[in-house]
């Protein structure tokens, strides 16, 4: 064999490789979500010792999905989050609009508040927050989680929106103006289908960080209007001897962000990025 | 400017209100209010003390108190240690995930899962079906090897909400300096390549200081979330055994949501506010003289 040859056979199986320890690494990385997965489809009696083969049921499911308790939390979470996206892309899109084309004198250190505010940690606000709720008797409602989470999600909004607005040419716009559109109309003409797709992906983030919560949540909600992850940790202290029943309910919430984040990480990426570049 | 430019103007300026105005009630007036409540002597349970100004002895207890410099210090180890293990394994993983071959995307699919779970679930997975020493994994591994089980969230506390947190985190890593990678041309590879530049060398020297800006982004915004992990202990520790895996969020909540005292747990806010924002503004600095050394 000659030399070349067998240069190229070593990188061959250096590729092969490369391409086993990769696989190796992702499936050891990922194992704790298979088997939490694997967990909820077995009989508690199963579950311990852990073992990889046993006969899946779809019981605790049934259980998890009929019990009205979960799946009022699930409700709950559901409208918050929903709500506190749409409300979120509501108040942050034409706030970054106002930023990029608007009128402002200086546009750059409104925007430099929003974002500077997110750098606040939340325990910095929550003893306030707790007592003002207590007293307007918003704690533990639907409407004072999406309050909460507009206020901490709107900075975000605006700063992935931003970015993409930059990339409009503003002569389009001055175009538009010339033309007697209000620059209100051309931001429904011509800059919402343009920014549609950061627009998107910061709605998805929002979204996720929103589902997610946990420190709003656990301190200012109790039992009716919960989201899922504060039930989740009572749940645990509960009756946390009941892995399999819950590996289900962990399943099931995991679900919609985790789908959200495998179909859009990179367009998130792609606005995160461009929010930091173009600070 | 005639009327009707002005009337346009106006219009198109006050479209940031409602956004401003509801990220002020939720950040901004809580935050004055915070310091307010910082000065008081203010124990709900304890209504027969009453409310009364108090100056800075909120502050000064919580600077004479031990417990609260091991906080300070558990906030800042577990920081430094999450983002500086994020780190590396997120640029070797990147580096790995970096090629192409039938079935990448699946992997990729595989590894930035554990990102999108949520803290409540992150920990209770690890803490019942992963890390339980008689009942988990960790407890299947010892038994297979005949060693005693590691007892994860007593005796190694901190470290293990390390090891969750860089779980969670590495694959945000992932995901922003994989695009990083993706983003360098081939030309620059290539001309690597003809000047005989090795594996290594190409890696360190110049695949590595091509992403600077992506490392840069994902190191700050890990920090800003890792500072304020919270989900994570609540679910498996409880800041425990004593505070030994406490940090800064878990100590306010504590004193603020257990033992009530509402100007203890204020003052302490004002300091993390403060701690925050100095760790923030020294990464930030720190990062810029980097950044200007490679473009340099």
């Amino acid at each position: 064999m000659t030399g070349l040859a067998v240069g190229k056979m070593r990188k061959r199986i250096l590729h092969y490789l490369f391409i086993t320890l990769i696989w190796i690494i992702c499936l050891v990385y990922f194992f704790p979500i298979i088997y939490m997965f694997l967990t909820s489809l077995k009989h508690e009696t199963d579950v311990v010792p852990p073992r990889l083969f046993f006969t899946p049921t779809l019981e605790n499911y049934r259980t998890v999905l009929l019990s009205s308790d979960i799946v009022s939390h699930i409700v709950n979470s559901g409208i918050i989050t929903i709500s506190s996206m749409f409300f979120c892309i509501l108040l942050g899109v034409p706030a970054a609009y106002t930023i990029v084309f608007g009128k402002l004198k200086k546009p750059d250190s409104l925007f430099f508040w929003f974002l500077s505010t997110t750098l606040l940690p939340p325990v910095a606000v929550i003893i306030p927050v707790f007592l003002l709720f207590k007293t307007l008797h918003l704690l533990d409602t639907r409407l004072g989680m999406i309050i909460m989470y507009v206020g901490a999600n709107v900075p975000i909004v605006i700063w992935m929106v931003r970015s993409f607005l930059k990339d409009i040419p503003k002569e389009l716009l001055e175009a538009a103006d010339i033309d007697g559109a209000t620059r209100i109309r051309s931001f429904f003409k011509i800059v919402l289908p343009l920014a549609r797709s950061g627009i998107i992906s910061s709605a998805l983030l929002v979204f996720i960080f929103v589902w997610n919560e946990f420190f709003f949540a656990i301190n200012l909600t109790y039992v009716n209007s919960s989201p899922i992850p504060v039930y989740m940790a009572s749940y645990m202290t509960q009756e946390g001897l009941f892995w399999a029943k819950l590996s289900a309910i962990s399943t099931v919430t995991v679900l919609p962000p985790l789908i959200l984040g495998w179909i859009s990480h990179k367009s998130i990426v792609r606005g995160l990025m461009m929010g930091a570049v173009k600070g | 400017m005639s009327t009707k430019e002005r009337r346009q103007t106006d219009k198109v300026n006050a479209l940031p209100i409602p956004a401003v105005v509801v990220v002020a009630l939720v950040t901004q007036v809580p935050l004055v209010v915070t310091l307010i409540l910082s000065v008081l002597k203010w124990i709900i349970v304890r209504p027969d003390m009453g409310i009364r100004f108090v100056g800075l002895d909120n502050y000064l207890a919580v600077l004479k108190d031990g417990e609260f410099y091991m906080v300070v210090l558990n906030t800042a180890v577990l920081s430094v240690v999450s983002l500086v293990g994020c780190t590396i394994l997120g640029l070797a993983l990147a580096l790995l995930l970096n090629r192409k071959f039938i079935g990448i995307n699946f992997v990729r699919t595989l590894l930035i899962a554990p990102f999108f779970v949520m803290d409540a679930v992150v920990g209770i997975i690890w803490k019942t079906l992963m890390l339980h020493p008689s009942f988990g994994i960790n407890g299947l591994i010892a038994t297979a090897l005949h060693l005693k089980p590691l007892d994860f969230l007593g005796s190694h506390s901190l470290s293990t909400i390390m090891l969750l947190v860089i779980w969670q985190w590495t694959p945000f890593f992932v995901l922003i300096l994989l695009s990083g990678f993706e983003g360098i041309s081939e030309e620059i590879l290539d001309s690597a390549k003809v000047d005989g530049a090795g594996t290594w060398r190409t890696i360190f020297q110049i695949k590595i200081p091509a992403i600077a800006s992506h490392i840069e982004v994902a190191v700050m915004l890990g920090l800003i979330f890792i500072l304020k992990v919270f989900g994570i202990i609540y679910v498996t520790t409880s800041g425990g055994p004593g505070i030994s895996s406490a940090n800064l969020p878990y100590l306010v909540y504590r004193t603020g949501f257990f033992r009530w005292d509402v100007g203890r747990a204020t003052a302490m806010a004002v300091i993390t506010v403060i701690l925050t924002l100095v760790a923030i503004t020294a990464f930030f600095r720190f990062a810029r003289s980097k950044t200007s050394e490679v473009e340099s």
